[in-house]
């Protein structure tokens, strides 16, 4: 901070800042930089190393070669590999669209008033807060097949015991649930911010021509908060792509590879195989997905902002 | 005319009536499973070991007993990963602070989004990639065994988290309040630091909040860059599993320890959190 | 508690008899002069008690290293709480202190590779498995060749007896050079737990055969009961183990010692059809996420009949607290193949980082662990089988045991048709990963040939790579 601090208050320099505007975006940058050179002092290196790796052939342990892009030409038929990427997109596209779903019917409940509200969203909120390690341990002993609390509730209403995490079926539904079960409540508060911000006088107008409660929300509510739902969006998938501790936690990728996602593939290669020269690989493969998503996603966000 | 009013008046009364029953089941529907999994964590936490595996489930402990605890604490120095964790999780908070306000303060008012985006892509690295070369290079810098390089790797989660949600509250600001500083003779230092720090205050609030619990909950980098004595609580809470896979209360009894002192932050702070992410971050 | 003191009079009385492992009992050692001591008492005080190293003392002594202090990385089991029961005992001794932890198997696997790749270790002494590690350590010198040491007395005490280790333990723990890169700690013996209650109440016999076992397997499945008639491991990579056993019945290794393929062999295919049938009918519907301890909690409520795994975790089988079958385990030597009958073996040993700056009291620390009053100790705990021949033939070694006669029974006679469970190749892990995952698609109903062709053209060229070097 302090060279930023003395930089910044130099007087010569501060005088040119109060006229002319292109220096002081320049200055502007200057609070940036700090930040900017820790960020790239600890990525860079991995950055580099990563790089180089994906460009040769190592396993810890033995002779390192270089082997230009067959890594990559490998990793285009490995069909394990290939796998995971339908998997993690069905795995990203539950885990954004059902916290979506419960997140703005949470934030339309947390939008009324009520008494103890305050309390009631602190509580509601507190999933998103939690350590996912510490959650996917719970959430293990509550899909027990034969001991779990889940399975029991099901029998209570009639519904026969799952496997939960235990099948290769329903292991990804499953793993949804904790995503869900964690990240619903950040969805609901992005929504919340985005129904404090909407003006009352459509409401008003709709209630005196008799409007029912999902017209106003399908025709209303919805229409103007999808802004807010395309960041919860962009957040979700990022997230969801990169999920990593729960499904480490509960099933390592299993039953067989049911549950094996990107990620969970890449831990695989690189701390179970030490085969660093593929992971390098699937790392800059993966990187260029969760990028390109999230490019695509920003770049509908802005095309929603011109069409409204 | 009357009889008409009085009838309306009660339809509206009766529709009120059903609003709150309606308001009432959505909000039980809806808070149901956090409330649900929070209790059957205390629950399993504190039962002991016959009624944690008994079929149909015990609800309530009787009596609640602390020997899954004794047990968490006997089997590995809890208390000093608890002391790990706050060590690692306040030091890449606070120093995220530090570089990070000045720089969503810098990207906010210098436009410089495309540079946001490059301490974004420290978020968007898959954190898997970062282990290998990180641990051989502090091997070299003779840093393993210490802190220091769980703290380090943490501020990858810590910054761009808190640059994230600041960007927001510092474009929120109105610019004129600044211009009368500079006008005044402010350098824009001195801008930042007596006009828009203290606006912003509530916003550094969330993202030191939001910042700690991410590094709090973070689980990988400490598995792989921690050893024995620098641990974080998440990779202990992990390596009491594992082992004897039906110790559910001690494993409850741990996951519990981690999670607790989040629980606790967000009680206490939820007003910030919710007024603070409605009002700035979402906007992002 | 008063079984434990029991077993700790117990302990003095077999280590006398046994004329040895008296040395790691300070307390006994200071009062009465023994054979084991007395080259200690012979030069007065030769051994400089602080500087270690340099100065060489004319014979062996305990406290040559004292002062220092050692880091020990363990992989997680029912052995290393019998051993880190003891470290204080070790402590008296040495002077040496000793930091120890257990990770789990996964984790502590990884990180011991990283850190020996990364050129400096946290830890002095290293717990691994020999199935799964030892060619790349050996190949990569990680740990310290141990013969010096060994062939020292100033180094090795006379009672410490290398060639008490038997002769399979000895060979595992010696690379295709003839280094010794470890002293072996534990070996894990597979075999049969089985339920007498389920069996009695059926009246089913134990099985000798594998014909016999698939029988019993379905009179004794009981889903309405919540009895399945057999468990073992069903998750990817913990899986494989099973099937290599099951194949060793037809006399077959995955890959033998001249590195030919048997997976796709009539044999492994056959052995995969009752790996399938045993745990596709007569199994837990969620078995293919099951790992080692999935089935013992099973097994341990009783909800299994027959339970196939490693002797080594018998342990909380016989703890009224945690086991609801107290008293009513069997342990039975594997029923016999339509053409052989065998124990799978696995083993683990305990050596000195290559990377250590105390390799002395690293090395210490290793005899303390391996000698024979701890492998007696983990024989009676039923923690796992231990190398040491002179404990496991010790005569008094079911007294003051938790462990029940049947369970040494079972030992003896799986010890004599010990196979090595895996193949000693480098790529340990891949094997188990991508047969794992074939024998999880087995389970769940695929062709067990199909599959098996599949992995083994997946695994062939991972393998030959890892040859070539």
């Amino acid at each position: 901070m302090r060279p930023l601090l003395s930089k910044a208050r130099a007087p010569g320099r501060a005088a040119v800042l109060r006229h002319g505007g292109y220096s002081r975006r320049q200055v502007y940058l200057l609070f940036l930089l700090p930040a900017l050179l820790v960020i790239f002092a600890v990525i860079i290196f991995p950055w580099l190393f990563t790089i180089w790796m994906s460009l040769n052939d190592w396993q810890i342990g033995m002779q390192q070669s270089f082997i230009g892009f067959a890594n990559f030409q490998k990793l285009a038929t490995d069909t394990r590999f290939l796998e995971t990427i339908p998997r993690t997109l069905f795995f990203t596209v539950l885990g954004v669209v059902a916290p979506l779903i419960f997140g703005v019917f949470a934030a339309e409940v947390f939008h009324q008033h009520f008494p103890l509200r305050g309390l009631l969203r602190g509580i509601y909120i507190m999933p998103m807060m939690t350590t996912p390690v510490a959650i996917a341990l719970i959430f293990i002993m509550m899909y027990h097949p034969q001991l779990g609390v889940l399975n029991y509730l099901l029998s209570l209403i009639g519904i026969p015991p799952q496997l939960w995490i235990y099948d290769k079926n329903t292991v990804i539904p499953a793993l949804v649930l904790v995503e869900t079960w964690q990240w619903t409540p950040l969805v609901m508060l992005i929504v919340l911010g985005g129904l404090a911000a909407l003006p009352t006088e459509p409401y008003e107008s709709a209630l005196i021509d008799g409007a029912s409660r999902w017209d106003m929300f399908r025709f209303i509510t919805l229409p103007l908060v999808t802004p807010f739902l395309m960041v919860a969006v962009i957040i979700r998938t990022i997230d969801a792509l990169k999920s990593f501790d729960i499904i480490f936690v509960m099933t390592q990728g299993g039953p067989g590879t049911a549950s094996e996602t990107i990620n969970i593939y890449l831990y695989l290669q690189a701390f179970a195989f030490f085969n660093i020269g593929h992971a390098s690989a699937v790392v800059i493969v993966f990187f260029v997905i969760i990028l390109t998503l999230a490019i695509i996603l920003l770049a509908a966000r802005e095309r929603l902002r011109w069409t409204q | 005319m009357d009889t008409v009013a009085r009838l309306d008046a009660l339809k509206l009364r009766l529709r009120r009536l059903g609003d709150r029953a309606a308001l009432a089941f959505a909000l039980f529907l809806v808070i149901s499973p956090a409330v649900f999994v929070m209790f059957w964590m205390l629950s399993l936490a504190f039962k002991n070991e016959i009624d944690n595996i008994a079929y149909p489930p015990v609800w309530i402990p009787n009596p609640p007993t602390l020997a899954n605890y004794k047990q968490v604490f006997e089997r590995s120095p809890f208390g000093l990963y608890t002391i790990n964790s706050v060590i690692v999780s306040g030091s890449a908070t606070l120093i995220g602070l530090v570089l990070g306000v000045p720089a969503a303060y810098g990207i906010a008012k210098g436009k410089a989004m495309g540079m946001g985006m490059l301490i974004m892509v420290a978020r968007i690295t898959p954190g898997l990639s970062y282990l290998i070369p990180l641990f051989t290079l502090f091997r070299f810098l003779r840093l393993t065994g210490t802190l220091v390089p769980v703290a380090i790797t943490h501020l990858v989660i810590t910054i761009p988290m808190i640059v994230w949600v600041m960007i927001s509250f510092f474009e929120d600001i109105h610019p004129e309040l600044e211009e009368a500083a500079l006008v005044d003779g402010c350098s824009i230092w001195r801008a930042f630091v007596s006009v828009s720090l203290p606006l912003a205050r509530p916003g550094i609030a969330v993202a030191a909040i939001l910042a700690f619990i991410q590094s709090w909950n973070n689980f990988i980098f400490g598995a792989v860059l921690a050893g024995r004595e620098t641990r974080t609580l998440p990779v202990a809470v992990f390596n009491s599993m594992t082992y004897e896979q039906l110790s559910w209360g001690p494993l409850a009894a741990a996951a519990l320890i981690v999670t607790l002192p989040t629980l606790l932050l967000t009680i206490f702070v939820q007003r910030h959190i919710v007024t603070g992410l409605a009002a700035g971050a979402v906007k992002g | 508690m008063a079984t434990r003191s029991v077993s700790r009079r117990d302990f003095l009385r077999i280590a006398a008899t046994a004329g040895a492992g008296l040395a790691a009992l300070p307390l006994l050692a200071n009062c009465t002069p023994t054979p084991a001591e007395a080259p200690k008492a012979a030069p007065p005080t030769a051994a400089p008690a602080q500087a270690p190293a340099p100065s060489k003392p004319a014979a062996f002594d305990w406290q040559r290293f004292k002062g220092e202090k050692i880091e020990v990385t363990f992989t997680m089991g029912n052995m290393v709480d019998v051993l880190m029961k003891y470290h204080k005992e070790f402590e008296d001794l040495t002077g040496i202190t000793v930091g120890a932890e257990q990770v789990p198997e996964q984790q502590a696997r990884q990180k011991q590779v990283m850190e020996f790749n990364a050129g400096a270790t946290s830890f002095d002494v290293c717990h691994y498995s020999y199935h799964v590690h030892k060619r790349l350590f050996a190949k990569n010198k990680w740990t310290v060749d141990l013969r010096e040491y060994l062939n020292d007395p100033t180094m090795t005490p006379p009672d410490f007896d290398w060639d008490d280790f038997s002769g399979g333990a000895k060979a595992y723990a010696t690379d295709s050079e003839g280094r010794i890169c470890s002293i072996p700690i534990k070996i894990d013996f597979w075999m049969l737990y089985w339920n007498k209650e389920l069996f009695e109440a059926k009246g089913v016999a134990y099985p000798k055969t594998f014909d016999e076992m698939l029988e019993a397997a379905k009179k004794l499945h009981d889903p309405a009961k919540n009895v399945v008639g057999f468990l073992a491991r069903g998750l990817k990579n913990a899986n494989v183990p099973v099937w290599t056993h099951l194949m060793q019945g037809w006399g077959v290794d995955p890959i033998d010692a001249k590195g030919n393929f048997y997976t796709e062999s009539p044999e492994a295919i056959e052995a995969a059809k009752l790996y399938q049938s045993l745990l596709k009918n007569y199994s837990s519907p969620g078995v293919s996420g099951f790992n080692w301890n999935e089935c013992q909690s099973a097994f341990a409520l009783g909800q299994a009949a027959m339970w196939q795994d490693g002797i080594g975790f018998a342990t909380p089988l016989e703890d009224k607290t945690k086991s609801k079958i107290f008293g009513k385990v069997g342990y039975g030597v594997f029923p016999k193949g339509p053409k052989a009958q065998h124990s799978a073996m696995f083993g683990d040993g305990i050596g000195v980082s290559s990377y250590s700056k105390k390799k002395g009291p690293a090395y210490y620390y290793c005899l303390w662990a391996t000698n024979k009053v701890n492998q007696l100790r983990v024989l009676q705990a039923g923690a796992a089988v231990p190398p040491r021949s002179s404990a496991l033939s010790n005569p008094d070694r079911a007294q003051g045991s938790t462990m029940p006669g049947e369970y040494f029974e079972c030992l003896e006679g799986s010890g004599k048709i010990l196979r090595a469970g895996l193949p000693e190749i480098i790529p340990v892990t891949e094997f188990r990963d991508i047969f794992g995952i074939a024998l999880t698609n087995i389970i769940g109903g695929a062709d067990p040939a199909a599959e098996l062709k599949k992995a083994t053209a997946d695994f062939k060229p991972i393998y030959e790579k890892s040859e070539k070097g």
